[in-house]
This record gives C-alpha cells, sequence and structure tokens, in this order.
C-alpha cells in the first residue's frame, strides 16, 4: 500500500467514513427506495441544513465552551427575517442579512456575557436561548408566517437531480471554516483557547475577545441555518430550531472533536451529519417508529464520547497547568 | 467596605424573600383572582412540583455537576406510573413508589455512566436524556394514559389539613435534603465532593460512590415531580418533562446555591421555586401568553447568576484587597 | 521571641546594614554594592520591590542589578520568593511597591504580552504548551508567520522552529503534536520557544530540572551565544553546581529579602553560598530529645513500584521515627506518597501494615489503616476553602461520629475538633470560619488536624512549611516533633534541607522515582547537607 492510501486509512475520520459509506450502502441495498432521486435529495437536504448546525456548536466547543442556544439564535432570526418579508414587504436580500445580523448580534451577547462575567458559558446559553426562544414566540404568537416571498423559496427548493443548491452554500462555508481554523491566526487562536487556554495568553493572545469572535460565528452560522431551512419549508415557523440541541452536540462530538476544546474536526462532523440524516431517512425507508431517532441520537453521542475518551486520555497528562483563579502565595 | 458587607449579609438573608412578597404584591393588586382560595391551591400544587424539580437539580450541582436528564427521567416516571395504574391496574400507593423507584433507576444508570466513565456530567445525562426519552417514546407509541383511577386522581385534588397532599410532599422532601445537609455524613460527604472533589478524595470521602448515589437521588426526586405533576394534571402524557431544564437550575441558582458545588441551600431552593411558580400564574392570570413565562424564566435565571457572581467578586475584594481579573478563560463545564 | 528570630535573619549580612528586619512601614531598598559595574549602565533594575499574599509577605523589599550581557543567577531556598519575583518581571503578577527600571526607565508590566513587548521572555517552570497543536506551532505562537495578509504560512512555521531546535541539538520534529513528547522535550521545548522571542532579557525558571546533562551542556553553550550578543540572562537553579559554571552574578533570596548585596561569582565559594541561601540554622530552642529506641515497624515498603513512577521503593517507617524524604522536583515523593495512600495505583511491589501485607485500594482505605497524607498543595488538595475550620478536621471522622441514622451531632462534632485546635494553636475568629480566611501556617495546620483528629498513627506530610512564615515554620516544626515523640510514625517530605536536617532521624534521598540511599541524620548541618546533595548529583 503506498503512502497516501496509507495515511488516508490512518485518518482519524476514516472509521466514520466507513460506518457512513456502509449504512449507505446496506440502505440502497435493502430498499430500492433509498436510491430514488427525491429520497436523495432531501438526505442531502437534510445534511447541508445539520451542517450548518454542527458548525455553529463546533465553533464554540472549539474554545472549550458550548452554546445551549444555537437552535433559539437559528430560530429567532429566520423568524426576523420572515417577518420583515412578509409583514414589511422588505425585500429578500435586505432581510436576509437582517437575519444574518441578528445571529451575529446574539452570538455577541451569549460572547460578551460568557467573558465578561465569568459565568459558565452553560448557564449564560440556557437564559438566552429561554430568552432568544420566548421573543420567537413572542414575535410570532406562535403561528408561522406564511407566503414567504417566491424568490426567497425557490431558491430553497432549487435542485440539480437530487443536489440540492443551498448545499453549494454549506460546501462553501465548511471550505471557508477550514481555512479560518488551520490557516489563519484567528482560528488557531480559537483553538489554542480550547486547548490551553493559559498558554494562549501567555502568548499574547487576548483571549476574551477570541471567545467572542466564536460565538459571534457561532451565531452567524446558526442564522443561517434557520434561513436555510426556512428557505426549503416555505413559511416562517416559530419552531425552527426548536430540536437542534443534541443534534448539534452529537454531530460534532461524533465526529471527533474534544468537549474540553482545542480539537475539532470539521469532515468529522460533515460525516457525523451524514450519519444522522441516514438514520433518520432509514427510519422513515424502514417505517419504523421515526421516535427511535431520539433513541439513537442519544445513545450515539454516549458512544462517541466513550470513544473519544479512550482515545484522548493518555494525551492529557502532564501539560496543563492546573487551573488557578487566584495568585497562590510564593512557593518553589 | 464594612457598609458594603454590611449590605450583602442583609440581602443574603432577606432580598430573595423580599423579591417575592413583593412580586406577590404586584400580582394581587393587578391579577383578578390572584388571592382567591381557588388560585392559591392551584398555586401551591404548582409550586411543589416546581421546588422538587428544582431540588432534583440541586443535588447533583451540590457535588459539582449537573442533570441535564432531570426531564426526561420526570416524563418516564410520570408514563410509567400511569402504566402501572392504568394498564396494569396496580394499587396507588404501589404505583407512586413505582414512578419514584423508576426515577431512581433511571439516575442510578446516570450515576454509574459518569463514575465508570469518567466522562463530565454534562454530556452523559444529555446522552441519557435522549436515550430515556426516546425509549419512552417508542414504548409508549407517545399515547396517553387518560383514564386514570379515581383514588389517584383524588390525590391530587383533596386537601390535608387544608393544603394539597402534594405540598405536603415537597414539605417533607425539604426537610429530608435540609437533614441530609445539615448534619449527615453523607450530606456532608456531597458538599465536600462538590467543594474540592481533590481533597475530599485524599480526605477518604469516597467520591465515585457519592456521585453515583447522588445522581440516583437526583432520579428519584425528577420522579416524585414526574407523579407529583402527574397527580396536578389528570392525565399521564409523554410531553411531561419536556420542559424542565431550565427551571430546574433557575430555582436553585435564584436561591443560592452555587453552581460549581459545595454549598447548597434548600430553603433558598424552596424560595426560587415558590417565585418561579408565582411569576408564572401571575402572568397567567394577567393574560400573558405563556411562552413569556419563559423569557422570564430565562432573565431571572440570568439575572440571580449576575448577582451572585458580583457578590462573589465584592467578598473576595474586601477580603484580599485584590481585583480580581476578568475571567480570561472559558469556564469550562466541569463533572 | 522577636529578638531570636532577628538574630536568625542577621547570618550572612554584613555589618551595617539595616536591622529593620521586621519592619514593614518603611521599605529597605538595598542598592547592591558591585565593585565594577559603576561604567556599564544597568539594562534592568529592580528597587525594594514587594508582594504580598493573603498571611503572606512574598517579597520584602527586593532589588537587584542586570546588565546587558550578563549571567545572574538568582537562588534561594523554596519559598525564598524567587517565583514571585520572576512572575513580578514577567508581567503575571503587579508588585505592591517598589521599581522595576528598565535601562533606567520605571516600568509596570500589566500582562505577560506587556513584559513581552518590553523584551521580556521567560522559560516557565510550568509547562504552558498547547497539546493539539504541533511543537512548531507551540513554538512560534506569538508571532505566527504569515503569507499574504492573513495565511499562516506553515512551512515557514516549521523551518523557523526547527531552526532553534537544531541551535539547542534536540531532535524532534517541529511537526509532531506536543501532545506526543516527553516532559525533558517539552521542557527543551520551552527554552527554544523562549529563545526564538529573541529579546534583550532571557529568564530562565529551572530550565534544566528534566533534561539530561548532555542537553544542559548544549544549554549553556547557547546562552553563551546570547551573552556574547548582548542578552542579558537571569538564571533560576537549585543546581549550584550550574550556577558556578554558567553564570558571573548572583543574587541570593531569604525569607523574601535579599540575603546580602548581590556579588560576583568569583567572590564566594559554594559553601558560602549555601550560607547565604539558608542562614546559619540557629536553632530557636532545641527540640527535647526522644527516646531514640523506635518501636515496631509501623509501615514497610518493599520494591513498591507505581504507575506514577515510583520505581522498586523499601523503606521502613518505625513507631515514633521521623524519616525524612528528601529529593529536588519531579523527584518522585509526591508520587510515591500518593501510591501508598492508594491514590495511585500500585504496579508491584508490597506494603505492610504492622508487618502484615496489605491491599490499601483509596485513601478512605489509608484511613481505616491509620495512614494519613498531609498533601503538599493545601489549598487545591488538603482544604475545602469555602468550608468551615469544623468541617474541614472533622471530615475523617464523620463516619466515626455518626448516629444510627446517619446524623453527625453538632455537639459531638465539637468535642472532638476543639481540642485538637486548642493543641495545635489554630488561630481563627471561630470554628465556623471558611478555611480560606486564615493564614497559610494556620491552613496548614487544619490540613494537619484533620489527620490527627482520626487518629492515624502513620502520617505522611508532604511540604510542611512551603510558603509559610518563620514563626509558624518553627510551630509547625515543634509539632511535628511532638507528634513522633508521642508515637507516630512520620514521612516527612520536604525539600528544604535545613528543616530535613532538623527534624529527620534518617534522611532517604529520592531521585527519579528511586531510593538513592537511606541515611542517618546526625544532625549538622554542613556535612549531611553534603552528603544528601552528593547522593543526587
Amino acid at each position: 500500500m503506498n503512502r497516501p492510501v496509507r495515511n488516508f486509512i490512518r485518518a482519524e475520520s476514516f472509521p466514520l467514513l466507513v460506518v457512513v459509506v456502509l449504512a449507505g450502502a446496506g440502505l440502497a441495498v435493502l430498499r430500492p427506495e433509498f436510491t430514488k432521486e427525491f429520497n436523495l435529495y432531501v438526505l442531502l437536504f437534510d445534511i447541508s441544513g445539520s451542517m450548518l448546525v454542527a458548525f455553529s456548536q463546533m465553533m464554540v466547543i472549539a474554545t472549550g465552551g458550548m452554546s445551549l442556544a444555537v437552535g433559539a439564535t437559528g430560530g429567532l432570526s429566520a423568524v426576523l427575517a420572515a417577518g420583515l418579508m412578509v409583514s414589511y414587504g422588505v425585500p429578500v436580500e435586505v432581510a436576509v442579512v437582517v437575519g444574518l445580523l441578528a445571529g451575529i448580534a446574539m452570538g455577541f451577547a451569549n460572547g460578551f456575557l460568557t467573558v465578561k462575567t465569568g459565568i459558565n458559558p452553560f448557564i449564560i446559553t440556557l437564559a438566552t436561548s429561554a430568552a432568544y426562544e420566548g421573543t420567537n414566540f413572542g414575535i410570532t404568537s406562535s403561528n408561522p408566517y406564511y407566503d414567504l416571498p417566491t424568490q426567497f423559496t425557490d431558491f430553497g427548493q432549487a435542485r440539480t437531480s437530487m443536489f440540492p443548491h443551498p448545499l453549494l452554500i454549506s460546501i462553501l462555508v465548511a471550505v471557508a471554516l477550514g481555512f479560518v481554523l488551520y490557516r489563519t491566526v484567528v482560528g488557531r487562536s480559537i483553538l489554542a483557547v480550547g486547548g490551553n487556554a493559559r498558554a494562549a495568553e501567555m502568548a499574547g493572545i487576548h483571549v476574551g475577545r477570541t471567545i467572542v469572535i466564536a460565538h459571534v460565528i457561532s451565531g452567524f452560522l446558526a442564522a443561517l441555518g434557520g434561513l436555510m431551512l426556512m428557505a426549503r419549508l416555505g413559511n416562517g415557523s416559530p419552531t425552527i430550531g426548536s430540536q437542534w440541541l443534541l443534534p448539534s452536540f452529537a454531530t460534532v462530538l461524533i465526529g471527533g472533536a474534544l468537549l474540553a476544546g482545542g480539537k475539532v474536526s470539521i469532515t468529522g462532523a460533515i460525516l457525523g451529519c451524514a450519519l444522522l440524516a441516514l438514520i433518520a431517512n432509514g427510519l422513515v425507508i424502514f417505517r419504523a417508529d421515526p421516535y427511535w431517532v431520539t433513541f439513537l441520537e442519544g445513545a450515539l453521542i454516549l458512544a462517541a464520547v466513550g470513544l473519544n475518551q479512550l482515545r484522548s486520555t493518555s494525551t492529557r497528562q502532564s501539560i496543563r497547568p492546573r487551573p488557578q483563579a487566584q495568585p497562590m502565595p510564593a512557593t518553589k | 467596605m464594612r457598609h458594603r458587607s454590611r449590605a450583602i449579609d442583609l440581602w443574603d438573608r432577606f432580598g430573595l424573600l423580599t423579591i417575592v412578597l413583593v412580586s406577590w404584591l404586584v400580582f394581587a393588586l393587578f391579577a383578578d383572582g390572584f388571592t382567591s382560595d381557588f388560585n392559591i391551591f392551584s398555586v401551591g400544587r404548582a409550586v411543589a412540583v416546581s421546588v422538587v424539580i428544582g431540588l432534583a437539580q440541586m443535588v447533583v450541582i451540590a457535588t459539582g455537576g449537573m442533570n441535564i436528564s432531570v426531564g426526561a427521567i420526570g416524563g418516564v416516571s410520570a408514563m410509567f406510573t400511569g402504566w402501572l395504574l392504568e394498564g396494569v391496574g396496580v394499587p396507588v400507593p404501589i404505583a407512586i413508589l413505582g414512578g419514584i423507584g423508576m426515577g431512581a433507576a433511571l439516575g442510578a444508570i446516570n450515576g454509574i455512566l459518569i463514575v465508570r466513565t469518567g466522562i463530565n456530567s454534562f454530556i452523559i445525562t444529555l446522552g441519557t436524556a435522549s436515550v430515556f426519552s426516546g425509549l419512552m417514546y417508542v414504548v409508549t407509541k407517545v399515547q396517553a394514559f387518560r383514564n386514570l383511577p379515581p383514588d389517584f386522581i383524588d390525590i391530587g385534588q383533596t386537601r390535608w389539613l387544608g393544603v394539597s397532599p402534594l405540598v405536603w410532599a415537597m414539605v417533607f422532601t425539604c426537610a429530608f435534603l435540609w437533614f441530609l445537609y445539615r448534619g449527615t455524613t453523607l450530606g456532608r460527604q456531597m458538599l465536600a465532593t462538590g467543594a474540592n472533589p481533590r481533597t475530599a478524595r485524599l480526605s477518604g470521602v469516597p467520591v465515585n460512590r457519592i456521585i453515583a448515589v447522588t445522581h440516583m437521588l437526583s432520579g428519584a426526586l425528577a420522579g416524585l415531580a414526574g407523579v407529583m405533576l402527574l397527580l396536578r394534571i389528570g392525565s399521564a402524557i409523554p410531553t411531561i418533562g419536556g420542559d424542565w431544564v431550565l427551571p430546574s437550575f433557575a430555582a436553585p441558582a435564584v436561591g443560592g446555591t452555587l453552581l460549581s458545588g459545595g454549598v447548597v441551600s434548600v430553603v433558598g431552593t424552596f424560595i426560587g421555586g415558590l417565585l418561579l411558580a408565582t411569576i408564572g400564574n401571575g402572568l397567567t392570570l394577567l393574560n400573558v401568553p405563556s411562552f413569556w413565562v419563559e423569557l422570564t424564566t430565562g432573565l431571572v435565571l440570568l439575572l440571580a447568576v449576575l448577582l451572585d457572581r458580583a457578590r462573589t467578586l465584592a467578598v473576595l475584594r474586601s477580603r484580599t484587597g485584590v481585583q480580581q481579573p476578568a475571567a480570561s478563560a472559558a469556564a469550562k463545564v466541569e463533572m | 521571641m522577636k529578638e531570636r528570630e532577628d538574630s536568625m535573619r542577621d547570618v550572612g549580612r554584613p555589618a551595617g546594614t539595616s536591622n529593620a528586619a521586621d519592619d514593614t512601614s518603611s521599605p529597605v531598598p538595598q542598592p547592591p554594592v558591585d565593585r565594577d559595574d559603576l561604567q556599564t549602565p544597568a539594562l534592568l533594575e529592580v528597587k525594594g520591590l514587594r508582594k504580598a499574599f493573603p498571611g503572606v509577605q512574598a517579597l520584602g523589599g527586593v532589588s537587584l542589578r542586570l546588565r546587558a550581557g550578563e549571567a545572574l543567577a538568582l537562588v534561594g531556598e523554596n519559598g525564598a520568593g524567587k517565583s514571585t519575583l520572576i512572575k513580578c518581571l514577567t508581567g503575571l503578577y503587579q508588585p505592591d511597591e517598589g521599581e522595576m527600571l528598565l535601562e533606567g526607565k520605571a516600568e509596570r508590566f500589566r500582562s505577560p504580552q506587556d513584559a513581552f513587548d518590553h523584551g521580556i521572555a521567560v522559560v516557565p517552570q510550568e509547562r504552558n504548551l498547547v497539546p493539539q497543536f504541533s511543537v512548531g506551532e507551540n513554538i512560534m505562537l506569538e508571532s505566527l508567520p504569515k503569507r499574504r495578509g492573513i495565511m499562516i504560512d506553515y512551512g515557514r512555521v516549521h523551518r523557523e522552529a526547527q531552526k532553534w531546535l537544531d541551535m539547542l541539538g534536540v531532535d524532534i520534529d517541529s511537526r509532531v503534536p506536543a501532545s506526543s513528547l516527553s516532559v525533558a522535550q517539552m521542557q527543551l521545548v520551552e527554552i527554544a520557544r523562549a529563545i526564538s522571542r529573541e529579546s534583550r532579557i532571557l529568564l530562565l525558571d529551572e530550565p534544566t530540572a528534566s533534561i539530561s546533562p548532555h542537553e544542559t551542556q548544549t544549554l549553556f553553550s547557547v546562552i553563551r551565544a546570547l551573552r556574547s550578543r548582548g542578552v542579558a540572562i537571569i538564571f533560576v537553579s537549585h543546581k549550584l553546581e550550574e550556577v558556578f559554571e554558567l553564570c558571573d552574578h548572583v543574587a541570593v533570596l531569604r525569607d523574601g529579602r535579599n540575603a546580602g548585596p548581590q556579588a560576583a561569582i568569583t567572590d564566594l565559594d559554594r559553601n558560602q553560598l549555601i550560607t547565604l541561601m539558608v542562614g546559619r540554622v540557629q536553632v530557636v530552642h532545641e527540640l527535647k530529645a526522644r527516646t531514640d529506641g523506635h518501636g515496631a515497624s509501623l509501615l514497610e515498603l518493599r520494591g513498591l513500584t507505581s504507575e506514577s513512577g515510583a520505581q522498586d521503593v523499601s523503606l521502613t517507617l518505625s513507631r515514633g521515627e521521623i524519616l525524612g524524604l528528601y529529593g529536588l522536583v519531579g523527584a518522585g515523593r509526591s508520587e510515591l506518597a500518593k501510591s501508598i495512600i492508594g491514590a495511585d495505583r500500585v504496579l508491584s511491589g508490597q506494603v505492610l501494615v504492622d508487618g502484615k501485607a496489605v491491599r490499601i485500594t483509596g485513601p478512605g482505605d489509608a484511613l481505616r489503616h491509620g495512614i494519613g497524607y498531609v498533601p503538599e498543595d493545601r489549598k487545591y488538595q488538603g482544604l475545602i476553602g469555602i468550608h468551615s475550620v469544623m468541617s474541614n478536621i472533622s471530615i475523617t471522622i464523620w463516619q466515626k461520629l455518626q448516629n444510627l441514622v446517619g446524623w453527625v451531632g453538632g455537639r459531638s462534632e465539637r468535642a472532638a475538633v476543639s481540642p485538637m485546635v486548642g493543641k495545635l494553636d489554630i488561630k481563627t475568629p471561630s470554628l465556623s470560619t471558611a478555611v480560606d480566611s486564615l493564614s497559610g501556617g494556620n491552613q496548614q495546620k487544619v490540613s494537619l488536624a484533620k489527620w490527627l483528629t482520626a487518629g492515624v498513627r502513620i502520617l505522611i506530610i508532604d511540604e510542611p512549611t512551603v510558603g509559610i512564615d518563620v514563626r509558624t515554620k518553627a510551630n509547625i516544626h515543634d509539632l511535628i516533633w511532638g507528634l513522633a515523640s508521642e508515637g507516630l510514625a512520620i514521612l516527612l517530605i520536604s525539600s528544604d534541607m535545613p528543616e530535613m536536617i532538623r527534624l529527620a532521624d534518617k534522611v532517604a534521598v529520592m531521585k527519579g522515582g528511586r531510593i538513592m540511599g537511606i541515611l542517618t541524620n546526625d544532625h549538622d548541618y554542613t556535612p549531611m547537607s553534603e552528603e544528601i546533595m552528593g547522593l543526587i548529583h
């Protein structure tokens, strides 16, 4: 076996790729409906949406934090855009931009509160997600905005055979994130803060600012995901994003990211999305109870972190300094 | 400096209670029917459930972890009880114990997973929440139990010495936990584990066992809350527990339980649950749409932790005379 | 009492300098009397630096002077203040009083970045690497070379990093992840990183603690090359022979102050240096003689090898005996202690209590066998800061005190804890005061008290007096001595040589996880300390 192939096999995401391929192949063989064009289209659209959700969570996990507000951010952004388009006749482009800006603002709020108060991001985003979700239902009075402009929904529903056009956006985002995280100082700073915040600080990285930037990107991506989903759905429903919490963690962790931060995998996250989408799709095709999805998502998360744990225990040992919040008196 | 610490002391003791009383006053003045006998009875039952949900989370926070599956466990326990009553036909006390027992068992699963794998409790319970709920949906085919036996439903409607049995259950639970943390070995070992697990371990505290027991206790309490809610609404529907996570954190946080662990306030969690349920009730009577309650809860939680943080900083500053640096790293989720 | 302390302090200080040792109201800056310096201006000057923490005056007026191209050694015992001084110089701490002058201009460093911008780089004592990043990226983390504005040029990152690694003679590929390195390799990477910053002043804090002699020599030649280019070096080390080999000036710290003026290395010999560091061991009062007929063997280790690094350790601890365990940082002493109590896994060998082989499964089990461990890190492993004095002391006896339902009565708890507080003379406003508001010395006593309340017969004490003031230090020494007189078997882990020689009956010397030898202590400082050091180097 020559070198490139061996490296490919040894890549961390390889086992996951195998699982995904096998799952897909298995479905195709067992149920020919799987390979029907429309079904594949639905599958791929599913993935393009969940990719954005995964990336949104991934950016925050990279810094060692988490966001419970990914769904609420996406939902509120989408609904805001919908409201503007439907109730105020705002042009589509403007509404979309406003929606994205809203996502950025919500992400900024999360990051800012986390950094300035020093409170656990879990609690901060728990509170803000309630606030965003409440506002969402408040604006819509629990009723969806129907009759979104066709210019908007046409793009959302456009496809070439089985390839949804929005998938292109998600792929572009994936490439852009890859570039940022592995090639730019901003991205490396985000990962450095997650890997060892103390070392990052000592190297001159502004930890607080980096965390806020990660949250802002996260908010933007969540908003993008919400808008994309809404474009296909055809109406601005307040329930957009309400079920994103678990999958956002599941896909990222299955993909090989470390919850403690410092290490993420974009390809892994995409494969994680693919896996979950295949499972959901498979359940439909097999006419099994759709609630198995909930169960499987939970089981997969547990399996994924369990495996990650086995993989990374040996490397965590002596490198990190002890967490110290207060100055210590002189020792050795 | 002395003024500041005096203010902190006063706030500690009376601040929260003052807020509750003020909110009662406001609602009594502006919300029709707030002070009616029926409403007080109704709020009482809501408070009871709210408090027990908060306690279920509080015991885990005390040992430095968290339990995202409180709602899932509550839902499964409620459905289990419903099934025992309607599907199998066991006597009411057995069904109630069965519900609580189911909660304890699910909590024990959480505890064992956390201790065996060493993975932090956030992720484990996030995963088990879906596992528990998912299995429940599949097994029950999302059907509700709407024909519960009358002697069960009566418990939810009746009064013992003027208040609902649910309130008594809450009082008993609060008293039990208060004693637990006040002076029993188990309770103190739990607090030690939450405050500083390394020290606790080196001092001979069986930290792993404590954590497992804690989660089992949390599950039992969540199960109890599920049964109580069942009594309150009269049918076992599968969506029970779906929205418990936020209030389960809000009540203890508002009440002064440190989210980092090691310090609990049973009384505080009680007042927190009281506040949250009261606000919910008051807003409903004011005909405010129900989702505003969620928004309010979130804001109350945020305010509570911000105040607590400001308070901690003020205490530290007055002690060391040093300005604490703003948090430089994202506060990590532990255990 | 006060006079005795002053007389202790006077040792080593030339006549004529101020005796205001305990006067904290007026700082006494000590201008160094360096004979051959008046022409060359100082690159860095520190005057009368003071820094206090709750309960401890870590720096009580320290001064030093550094010129370009010079290597200044900074030596002193543990707790002397070296670490604090370094942290002030590198922007991690802000000094309370005093001045830091760079080329004559007074500066304040508000952050590590700030210090670096002023030309100060440091090789810290602890590792600070991002485990998931490559070695090269870690080295270049402060200033990642970019191509076309925002894209990081990894080719250049690795080329430059490799350059520095090669200069140090280190055989590591800069592309490997930092997590795959050994401790020694990580230290070398830290050194490469500091050197790569090409600053005017380079601080090295125990840089040779984990590296081989060969690598040390390469490091020294690099340092000499830097010196010839005008870089000023501050070198902190316990290894005195390195100090003599590499440096031309030395500043000695003792108890947070300068112990004597900054001197040229040629003006001192090793013994004088040690004397300056520790002061002549003037015992405040003689410790009462203890019966030398030690009792039965309470704890015996046979060929103990643990997961954490102890290698084939054998020793015996008898009733009424104080066995010292001496070694440098990283020798594996705390790891050995943790293996004994079951907190770290034992791979092979035996532990015998009262002559019977036992398997200790954890600290709770150790407690049942009568073994207690007072950890080195009292703040994070020995105490629960936010809990009360009472709770911290009674934690080991809750199970003993509880009644049928598990309730621990307040009265019985108080009855068990109060006498101990009195016996150890723990100064606290009340038993319900939170432990983190006590002084360091009293905190240490609390950490000790919890085991005494439990009635352990074997006590392992790890660095009992680190960061504690002199008076309480003597206090704790008396305590430990007294406990041995009462029949406790004590394993005393310490890097404080005078403490070791004062208290221990025998001294086991540990290096790299192994026992290098066990010496009988004749309590005569100079020969004993040399014999001990001899076993290490």
